[in-house]
């Protein structure tokens, strides 16, 4: 009898413990979803009341879509651009954070106030700070004699720009997942090393890389995902035009998506640009994994 | 369909039935939430929401409709432009969760006037005896293609040519607004003044911020414009080709600021005078006032290039899902009433759009002492008065948007104004 | 994904207990320096700009925004603007509304994410690396898309105007569970699991006593990001809910005022809704983030 009580424990539990999460989550994460996947095989525009049903063909003109591709290239051109400096400074933030600094917590509030800076607020500042006329960045520009840069107009200062607002934005948050995973490395390591001489910076590449490395992989995989997401800043940098510049030279995946949807309101090519972005992120992702697990075991 | 119309019970009874599961979980997990939906007594009250954005200046107004009318309670929703129009077409799609009366304004009004079948018409709601109140094209704005009547005319922007006196005068142009209006009756006139001020050289200060405002304003003033009945014309129609060469005139002779309207520099060079002439509807003026609040007489309004012009104003529409159809049009073309226009115009200056009301005194002497005492309310109406009716489909604002990206692609020197042109139809095609 | 599920090589040694002593001289060796704080000092002065800009503009009027160069000092009009703010939105109501939201999803959020995570981190059955890849899998769909669905639902079960339907969907998040899962794969060494199987003890209980004392620091850093993320969210609260009875970002929305948008009445706004959320963040300040160091794993 208690043999069977343990067997239905070890095999029967586990199910318990997702059951709340799954439940709630098939009512209102994938239902949206896969309704979504039912829209993209239609002409269905927001306002109308028919919906013609299409099969595959907003696929296939979405294939064939030149400001589709133009968007994905963009949000790749800015996945790198942002991702790369935001992940190694969040890792070095959290590093000097996990030391044993005076007043911590104070610390680690100024890490998160850009993510709860109002977005309004940082779509000012940045407007001012990457202005062409009157902005700071041009402004000190042209004091070092080189000349001022029209942000929005270029595709690569226009996409730089907007990658050092998402950096701005999401660095310290980073940090703060790190932080919590440096936790769990055991203090004994960091003095070994100290014993042994260790500088700062060594104990960070030799001791807390590798023992955080999941974590590490975790965040390259949620800022992948972000960074395919990212709306928020290309929105705010073109002043709210839906297209990313005159050339859409800064308009990602998701702010084509938006303009679609809710701009020209349709809703089944919307769809359909959704789930192709998810078959690419499951692409991107699948490669990411391949490469970093060839890291790994290298 | 508001939940305070449906019985607490009916919720509650809907819930247990379709999702058991979830509702215990939702219930231990907020169960601090809640009392946002009382049920309503069941009065003879009747509730009407009204969805506005930004000022419409009504708050008076429902006081004193609901003073008049103790019957009808008035429950008002302010969100902000963009938020508005993108949940109205969410709650009409889903049919369910608009107002009474919803609010559009004219950027958006072609979407929703292209899907008649979600609103009431208004003509099955007396506004055919009140239609001379409006001017024609604005009537004309808020009508399907097939002539359903979807919203009612509330304000109008009108259109007049901001410039600055001071900087006009150190080029030596007349700084009169008399004169000044007869340097442009047309718009190749306001560019070959533009070009005498370009020979002048005054550092600092192009002739015109860029190249969408002129656009905008040259295509109000042509007799067929993105639309011909419920056609797209972009490619045939000359006045479409004419508002874009003119503009590219502009841009080939060196006369832009090349600066975005409300970006960062627009609002310095407001006060900086980066730009020296600005297109400018009636709400432009507290813009202008706000940014550049020292420089109190240099700006100045002189009438528009080629007469007629409008930018911006809205509308009342009653959505098909509204339960109280009767009650609404009625509180709406109260509204919209000549008396209420006037009122709303002296508390804030949303300029009216009822043409009777540009000859009383409360618009023909209106004067803005920030602009020199301008006689802003002739200026304005005058424009008006000669805007001719153009059918606003319902994709001209994107279609708008992919000319006017053309034209900043010539701007900033990306293509030639011919390779532009080509892009900019292929991308109208596209939307089609 | 099971990349996720194994723990780091490096972490081996770390299952022999260490004696605290020991633990905290380690930390007095690694004092930093003044460079440190003074790098630290410009990263928080970068960081807390923005929301000083808020403030500037904020207590001056719009057109602070056509300065060149913008005033750097406070003006006199930010209490004018506070009563302004006030006098368009009922704030008490939106801000308790918002507290409530954020708070329901919180909870819910690191109860069930930490709940699942521990299942898929540390427990076998069957269907465990499908359903783990699933739940990744749609984090990658964007969700903007998703609240015409959504509303539908939400109108069927007349939900929509009310708080439940800005909570329900987000009382679970795949990104909680994501998180979850990986961190406990990471810091509770599967061989306590082990020990305590050994000793006879239900899945329950090492919940109970490994796994929740463990799971501390994570709680605390996805709570914390749960917390604002419902605060700022803006784009489906907007949808469902109505002005009368909004949370605070739908509220703000209100501000915002036809062509003109006045700036320094929507930032004071921005001030108002954002600050409860500092001073939650303070309050709670050695609980919530200093919790990111307590639970640090004992063996």
């Amino acid at each position: 009898m208690k043999n069977l009580m343990y067997r239905l424990d070890v095999k029967g539990s586990p199910y318990l413990y997702i059951v709340p999460f799954f439940l709630l989550f098939a009512a209102f994460g994938i239902f949206p979803l896969a309704y979504t996947a039912w829209v993209s095989l239609h002409e269905w525009s927001l306002l109308s009341e028919t919906h013609t049903f299409l099969g595959l063909q907003n696929y296939r003109e979405l294939f064939a879509d030149e400001y589709f591709w133009n968007a994905l290239r963009n949000t790749a051109q800015i996945w790198v651009l942002s991702t790369v400096p935001q992940l190694l400074m969040a890792l070095l933030l959290a590093h000097v954070l996990n030391q044993r600094l005076r007043a911590p917590t104070f610390w680690r509030m100024t890490a998160v106030l850009p993510n709860i800076t109002s977005v309004a607020a940082v779509a000012i500042i940045f407007a001012q700070i990457f202005g062409k006329d009157y902005g700071l960045v041009n402004w000190i520009l042209e004091t070092l004699g080189l000349g001022r840069i029209d942000w929005q107009a270029g595709t690569a200062s226009s996409q730089i720009a907007i990658s050092v607002m998402i950096i701005w934005r999401w660095t310290g948050y980073n940090a703060l997942i790190y932080l919590a995973a440096m936790q769990a490395v055991s203090k004994d390591l960091y003095d070994a090393a100290s014993l042994d001489g260790a500088s700062s910076f060594q104990q960070l590449t030799r001791i807390t890389v590798p023992a955080i490395r999941p974590t590490i992989i975790f965040t390259v995989i949620i800022s992948t995902i972000g960074g395919m997401q990212v709306l928020a800043e290309p929105l705010l940098f073109g002043g709210g035009s839906m297209t990313g510049g005159s050339d859409r030279q800064f308009q990602t995946l998701s702010l084509y998506l938006y303009e679609v949807a809710f701009s020209r309101f349709d809703f089944g090519y919307a769809s359909t640009a959704a789930w192709a972005m998810f078959g690419i992120i499951v692409i991107v992702a699948a490669i990411n994994y391949f490469l970093t697990s060839r890291l790994r075991r290298s | 369909m508001r939940p305070a119309l449906n019985g607490g019970s009916l919720r509650r009874r809907a819930v247990t039935v379709a999702v058991p599961l979830l509702a215990a979980a939702l219930v231990m997990t907020t169960a601090a939430c809640g009392g946002s939906d009382d049920p309503a007594k069941p009065g003879e009250k009747v509730k009407l929401t009204i969805a506005t954005f930004g000022e419409f200046g009504y708050k008076d107004l429902y006081k004193e409709y609901m003073a008049a009318n103790p019957n009808v309670e008035i429950v008002e929703r302010i969100t902000k432009a963009e938020d508005h129009h993108k949940n109205l077409a969410a709650h009409l799609a889903t049919n369910t969760g608009a107002a009474d009366i919803e609010a559009i304004e004219e950027g958006w009004a072609g979407q929703f006037t292209a899907n008649p079948g979600k609103f009431y018409n208004w003509n099955d709601y007396g506004a055919a005896e009140i239609k001379a109140q409006w001017p024609a094209w604005k009537w004309q704005q808020g009508s399907s293609a097939k002539g359903e009547v979807v919203g009612l005319g509330t304000d109008v922007g009108g259109m007049a040519m901001c410039y600055r006196r001071d900087i006009f005068e150190k080029a030596g142009l007349p700084t009169d607004r008399e004169a000044v209006s007869k340097l442009w009756p047309t718009w190749e006139e306001y560019i070959a003044t533009g070009v005498k001020f370009k020979n002048a050289n005054i550092k600092g200060s192009a002739w015109m911020d860029g190249p969408t405002i002129m656009y905008r304003s040259v295509l109000g003033q042509q007799p067929v414009g993105i639309y011909d009945a419920d056609k797209v014309v972009v490619e045939t129609n000359p006045g479409v080709k004419k508002a874009w060469d003119l503009t590219i005139d502009a841009i080939n002779k060196g006369l832009s600021a090349k600066i975005a309207p409300w970006s960062a520099d627009w609002n310095a060079g407001m006060a900086k005078g980066s730009f020296v002439t600005l297109a400018c509807p009636s709400w432009m003026m507290a813009y202008i006032q706000s940014q550049a609040k020292d420089s109190s007489g240099k700006w100045d309004i002189a009438a528009v290039p080629g007469g007629g012009g409008n930018w911006g104003g809205s509308f009342l529409t009653l959505p098909k899902q509204g339960k109280n159809v009767q009650e609404a049009a009625k509180l709406a073309k109260w509204l919209v009433a000549p008396e209420q226009q006037a009122k709303v115009f002296r508390a804030l200056g949303n300029f009216p759009s009822t043409v009777s009301l540009y000859e009383e005194s409360v618009i023909k002497d209106f004067k803005n002492p920030f602009f020199n005492n301008a006689p802003v309310g002739q200026i304005f109406s005058n424009s008006v008065k000669t805007m001719v009716p153009q059918y606003m489909g319902p994709k001209s604002g994107d279609i708008n948007t992919a000319i006017q990206n053309g034209l900043t692609r010539v701007e900033q020197g990306k293509q030639k104004a011919d390779e532009a042109w080509t892009q900019s139809v292929k991308d109208v095609n596209a939307l089609l | 994904m099971t990349v996720t599920m194994t723990r780091p090589k490096g972490d081996a040694e770390a299952v022999a207990p260490t004696p605290p002593s020991r633990r905290y001289k380690g930390f007095v060796e690694r004092r930093p320096g003044k460079l440190t704080y003074l790098a630290l000092t410009g990263l928080a002065l970068f960081s807390a700009f923005p929301l000083y800009w808020s403030f500037v503009v904020g207590s001056h009027d719009n057109g602070v925004l056509g300065e060149v160069p913008p005033p750097l000092g406070l003006g006199p009009n930010l209490f004018a603007n506070v009563e302004r703010a006030f006098g368009t939105i009922d704030f008490a109501k939106a801000l308790a509304n918002s507290f409530m939201v954020s708070g329901a999803i919180t909870i819910s959020v690191v109860l069930f994410s930490t709940l699942a995570g521990f299942a898929f981190a540390k427990l076998a059955f069957r269907g465990r690396n499908a359903l783990l890849v699933m739940v990744i899998a749609t984090m990658m769909v964007p969700t903007q898309l998703g609240i015409i669905p959504l509303y539908m639902l939400m109108a069927k079960i007349e939900w929509t105007g009310t708080m439940y339907a800005v909570v329900a969907p987000g009382l679970v998040s795949a990104f909680g569970v994501f998180f979850m899962t990986q961190y406990l794969g990471e810091a509770v060494p599967t061989e306590l699991i082990e020990a305590a199987r050994a000793d006879g003890c239900t899945t329950l209980r090492i919940f109970w006593h490994v796994v929740l004392p463990v799971s501390k620091p994570a709680a605390a850093v996805l709570g914390m990001l749960t917390f604002m993320t419902a605060w700022n969210d803006f784009f489906w609260p907007l949808v469902v809910l109505t002005p009368e009875d909004p949370t605070v970002q739908v509220a703000l929305s209100a501000l915002a005022s036809g062509y003109i948008t006045d700036f320094s009445l929507s930032l004071t706004g921005t001030i108002i809704a954002t600050v409860p959320l500092l001073v939650v963040f303070v309050a709670l300040g050695k609980h919530i983030i200093g919790g990111i160091m307590q639970g640090a794993i004992k063996g």
